[in-house]
């Protein structure tokens, strides 16, 4: 249940950031802009991800190739058939949910680390997939895809994280969201209270990989280019770390995740060719200083800042992993 | 409280040891026969064991992180390959190999438990095994780029600590190196094992990383624990990070075992998370696998092979969910 | 405050803001060049699976910076921003935007990569904006300039190589049996078109082509049944870890072909890895067209060279070839910088750079650097060489017009 308070300042915070959202680019140049919708990818793909992991707690460190079958979709179609860009990304969300559901079958028989290994494992063989059908993907060499303004890729990603949001907010709140979390937090409990298991957890797979396959189409659309690179191991790890970061099983926090770990690279970006090894030295060094300080993530920061000190066990999310003895 | 045996699916009549094993020695004896049919299969068979014995190093270290922490190390590779570094300075210095060999490995135990102490334990004490699982994240990017920095993007040249010596059986050509390599993995199984079970210390990390509470109730000292694990760990990289580095097909280059680590980890799942037996068998397995697929089967072109890799991985885990070796989950209600 | 001193306080704000406008309008003519300085800047791979290249980087600098300190190119200092894209397309997009749009950069130098460069090759000749000297052996730079005439390569492209190796075969080895290793992708069948061109009618000398994937640093496998094919020359098109390795398995399991190996690959620095490992590489063949540092130390040129190094670049090796491929491809950029005169313009740099006539000190020499506007690939010519007594010889003539 949750406070009045807190649902009135839910909505406030998000006609607000809505506004900002729609305002900001009115005031940035166009590369910002290309930045910004960056952002809004990684938005997507993040609250793809809260929703397999942080809300029906199956862990997926393979993102990045749902993402990669949503991009390739997306360039494939453009690039050798001629379509309308935002005509693809349906199909990008067809073929991920397709794909998720495939994915969350054989799921269903693996739990905690090896079902994390074996999403890591399908983050690694969709880029090998990709470089090996290379008259269909066009291989290492990739294809490339018209550029656009800042401003209209900014627009198309943010409508679209728009839209992922609110169907997600509307999914997690009513029955799905509600038989979601009894998976996350007692398969039994879940299971003796009539939830169908396996439907549910599929589910959340289909789901999530829906959304982060159209995440992905307008990652390619940003970059105006695909290729395997694109869609490496390293995406999906990133997607991870700001889903943690953003804070498991909240919505809110995908916005502070996103903004992470696309913005804190790019800010600590030096133009200095002596130094530049420095960044990935202090980007992770940042990142595991946010997990002994905010392990939660900042919707947990959040939270307590809504309770103003006064906590009740059942409105703390249980983080992932310490509900098994 | 009652313990639920979650794991649907047949009762097995005969204990599933016995058939793991049981396929294991079969496909021993198909090597060993191809072997013989073929020198051209024995040749490749050779290669991919030597393949395999560097995967084992690093997927024992991941085992043993794994069995103390029950986390998955993201920065193993990366600690291996800083640890490598760090006995090529000394050798770049002027200390024989076995000396810098032996001071590497008490820099990198030193390292990995001061690591432990200073990036893992603040994430740990509050967060959940995701946390620490994301610190390793950070701590992989970290410390590549720390590499990079400290020593710069050429390759450099790591001496062998075995003479190069070749041999020639049945047609087939291995190196000592190769040999090494795999005996060395081996060992580090038997060492970890007579450790583990017959040791004070060895059965105070057993504790520690299984029963928590109940260890700090008679006395250990959990989280020395969880650093000697690191430590361990460390040392464990440091010994598969040179002897990686030394073979033909790896160079010294910050991103050295990023390519291992990715089969270092299907090992590790195959043989079971918690068996470093285990993780030695996988790595042979995926080692030579790989080799006699890309020889043999032509549909099979080079870039599926690394996907390969993880259809076995799947393939054991459908079978055994917990892997080869690995304990079956019970869960409590 | 006055209507009068309102007023004049109106005046003062509008002039102020109309000569702002004006001096920034006209800054903004040439982008990257202001009266002491030229920015340019460039996209590579310095940390990441291909951080090995980022030596290049370092070396271009070091050449920048003795420019710089030499008085620089017609009174204006380089300055020269290096970004990380770790070989990932999604990062050099975005962070070639940022040279043109925040750096303000006058020309994208020297970008690393083949992919890198595609991806961002529209984008760039949209906006007009050079993308010169990309550090890459792909064909498409000098072949598809109508459609990209803002983009133009440097070294040698691959096939033009691997011709001359296929011709070199066709005329000076006769039952030659040839097995070729290749990668498993546009980069090794760029190698291996080239060969059969080269070859001409002897193509039917290819007896078995093995492929790798860049994930497998082992080729132990594909060389094995290189040698089971029966040949006799060894065409090895692969990267640096793979070539090492395959060098050091065709000694240990004792085949002994003429071996070929790709300039890329063929550095002093690695053949050096693969003979401490064990492989036995005399008599191999690569080609080069850079200067020969390595059999003539002592040369003014060789000394310039590493006292560049010495003093720019501390860490840099001399004996990595990728270093003085560095300082001869930044020296190629000065010298465009040069002819593009004391007020270059974007447009003036691309004419420079299609109109080079030049002689490189750090290319071997008789190896020209050589544009018109139909002929885009500054540097066209190659010599073979072998490895004796520990380093590679130039040996035979140089070829010309290795298209």
């Amino acid at each position: 249940m949750r406070l009045p308070r807190s649902t009135l300042f839910g909505i406030g915070a998000a006609v607000v950031a809505t506004v900002v959202i729609a305002v900001l680019p009115l005031f940035l140049s166009d590369y910002h802009r290309s930045t910004g919708a960056t952002v809004g990818v990684f938005f997507t793909a993040i609250l793809a991800l809260n929703i397999v992991t942080g809300y029906s707690g199956q862990i997926s460190i393979g993102h990045g190739a749902f993402m990669a079958l949503g991009g390739y979709t997306t360039a494939i179609l453009t690039h050798d058939h001629s379509w309308n860009d935002i005509a693809t990304l349906p199909i990008a969300a067809l073929i991920g949910l397709a794909a998720g559901l495939v994915v969350g079958l054989p799921a269903l028989r693996l739990h905690g680390v090896y079902l994390a290994l074996t999403t890591f494992a399908v983050a690694l063989a969709v880029p090998q997939i990709a470089k090996n059908y290379s008259g269909f993907t066009g291989g290492t060499e990739g294809l490339a895809l018209p550029t656009h303004s800042g401003l209209w890729l900014y627009r198309t990603s943010w409508l679209v994280a728009g839209i992922a949001f609110v169907f997600a907010w509307l999914l997690l709140r009513g029955r799905t969201g509600r038989a979601f979390r009894a998976v996350r937090d007692s398969e039994i409990a879940a299971a003796s209270s009539g939830v169908g298991l396996a439907v549910y957890k599929t589910l959340a797979f289909g789901i999530s990989a829906a959304l982060a396959a159209v995440a992905g189409s307008v990652y390619v659309l940003v970059n105006n280019f695909v290729n395997p690179d694109v869609f490496g191991l390293t995406l999906s790890l990133y997607i991870l770390i700001g889903a943690v970061v953003g804070g498991l099983g909240s919505l809110w926090g995908v916005l502070v995740g996103a903004c992470f770990v696309e913005l804190l690279p790019i800010g600590l970006t030096t133009s200095h060719v002596s130094s530049s090894q420095l960044v990935p030295v202090v980007f992770g060094a940042v990142v595991i200083a946010v997990m002994a300080v905010v392990p939660l993530g900042a919707a947990d920061v959040l939270r307590a800042a809504l309770q103003f000190g006064s906590r009740t066990s059942e409105s703390v999310e249980r983080p992932l992993g310490t509900t098994e003895g | 409280m009652a313990a639920v045996s979650f794991t649907r699916g047949r009762a097995w009549s005969i204990p599933s040891v016995w058939i793991v094993w049981a396929v294991i020695a079969g496909g021993c004896l198909f090597l060993v026969i191809g072997s013989i049919e073929s020198s051209l299969f024995l040749q490749q068979t050779i290669s991919g064991l030597a393949n395999g014995g560097i995967y084992a190093g690093l997927a024992v270290a991941l085992v043993l992180i794994y069995r103390a922490t029950e986390v998955i190390n993201f920065a193993q590779g990366a600690i291996a390959t800083f640890t490598t570094y760090v006995a090529w300075q000394l050798i770049a210095w002027g200390l024989s190999y076995w000396v810098a060999f032996a001071c590497t490995l008490g820099v990198a135990f030193l390292g990995g438990f001061a690591l432990e102490l200073g990036a893992i334990r603040p994430v740990e004490r509050r967060g959940s095994q995701l946390t620490v699982v994301i610190a390793s994240i950070g701590l992989l990017i970290l410390i590549e780029g720390a590499i990079g920095r400290i020593w710069g993007n050429q390759v450099k040249f790591m001496p062998a600590p075995f003479p190069a010596r070749i041999y020639h059986v049945g047609g087939a050509a291995f190196s000592l190196q190769d040999l090494g390599t795999i005996g060395v993995s081996i060992a580090s199984v038997v060492v970890l094992w007579l450790f583990f079970q017959f040791t004070k210390l060895g059965l105070a990390m057993r504790a520690a990383a299984v029963r928590p509470h109940a260890a700090r109730l008679v006395g250990i000292r959990v989280s020395w624990m969880l650093s000697l694990g690191w430590g361990l760990a460390a040392a464990l990289g440091a010994v598969a990070g040179m002897l990686a580095a030394s073979s033909p097909s790896v160079l010294l280059q910050p991103s050295m075992m990023d390519g291992i680590l990715i089969y270092a980890f299907a090992a590790a799942v195959i043989g079971g998370l918690e068996s470093a037996a285990g993780a030695v068998i996988g790595a042979l397995a995926i080692g030579v696998t790989l080799n006699l697929l890309g020889s043999y089967v032509s549909w099979i072109t080079p870039p599926l092979l690394l996907p390969a890799a993880f259809v076995l991985m799947l393939i054991v885990l459908l079978v055994k969910p917990s892997g080869l070796f690995g304990r079956t989950r019970t869960r409590r209600v | 405050m006055t209507r009068r001193s309102k007023g004049a306080l109106a005046m003062a704000l509008i002039s102020a803001a109309v000569l702002a406008t004006v001096a920034l309008a006209g800054s903004a003519a040439t982008p990257g060049v202001s009266k002491s300085t030229i920015v340019i800047g460039g996209t590579f791979p310095l940390t990441g699976p291909a951080a090995l290249y980022g030596v290049i980087p370092k070396a271009e600098n070091a050449y920048f910076q003795y420019v710089n300190a030499h008085g620089g190119v017609n009174g204006r200092k380089i300055s020269f921003k290096v970004y990380d894209d770790q070989y990932n397309p999604a990062n050099t997009v975005p962070l070639t935007k940022k040279l043109v749009q925040q750096d303000h950069v006058f020309a994208v130098y020297g970008s690393l990569g083949t992919a890198p460069t595609l991806a961002t090759r529209d984008y760039l000749n949209k906006a007009k904006v050079p993308q010169v000297l990309v550090a890459t052996g792909d064909s498409y730079w000098g072949a598809q300039y109508k459609k990209y005439p803002w983009t133009i390569g440097f070294q040698p492209d691959y096939p033009g190589e691997s011709r001359v190796y296929g011709k070199f075969i066709a005329t000076k080895v006769p039952q030659a049996k040839i097995g070729v290793l290749m990668q498993d992708d546009a980069y090794g069948q760029n190698y291996y078109d080239g060969l059969l061109q080269g070859l001409g009618d002897a193509k039917s000398k290819v007896v078995d082509v093995e492929k790798y994937d860049a994930t497998q640093t082992d080729v132990s496998q594909q060389v094995v049944k290189l040698k089971a094919s029966g040949a006799n020359v060894f065409a090895l098109f692969a990267l640096p870890t793979q070539t090492i390795d395959a060098l050091v398995v065709t000694t240990k399991i004792g085949w002994k072909p003429t071996t070929f190996i790709n300039n890329v690959s063929a550095s002093p620095l690695f053949m050096g890895l693969a003979i401490k490992s064990g492989a036995n590489v005399d008599g191999d063949i690569s080609a080069t067209y850079l200067y020969d540092y390595i059999n003539n130390p002592d040369t003014a040129i060789s000394k310039q060279y590493t006292s560049i190094l010495s003093t720019y670049d501390k860490g840099g090796d001399p004996n990595d070839a990728n270093n003085l491929y560095g300082v001869a491809s930044a020296w190629t950029m000065v010298q465009a910088l040069k002819q593009a005169g004391p007020n270059p313009t974007r447009a003036g740099l691309m004419n420079a750079l299609t109109h080079l006539k030049a002689v490189n000190p750090f290319l071997y020499p008789g190896v020209k650097l050589n544009t018109t506007p139909a002929e885009r690939f500054p540097i066209d010519q190659q010599i073979l060489e072998h490895w004796q007594n520990g380093a590679f010889h130039p040996f035979g003539h140089i070829f010309a017009k290795a298209r």
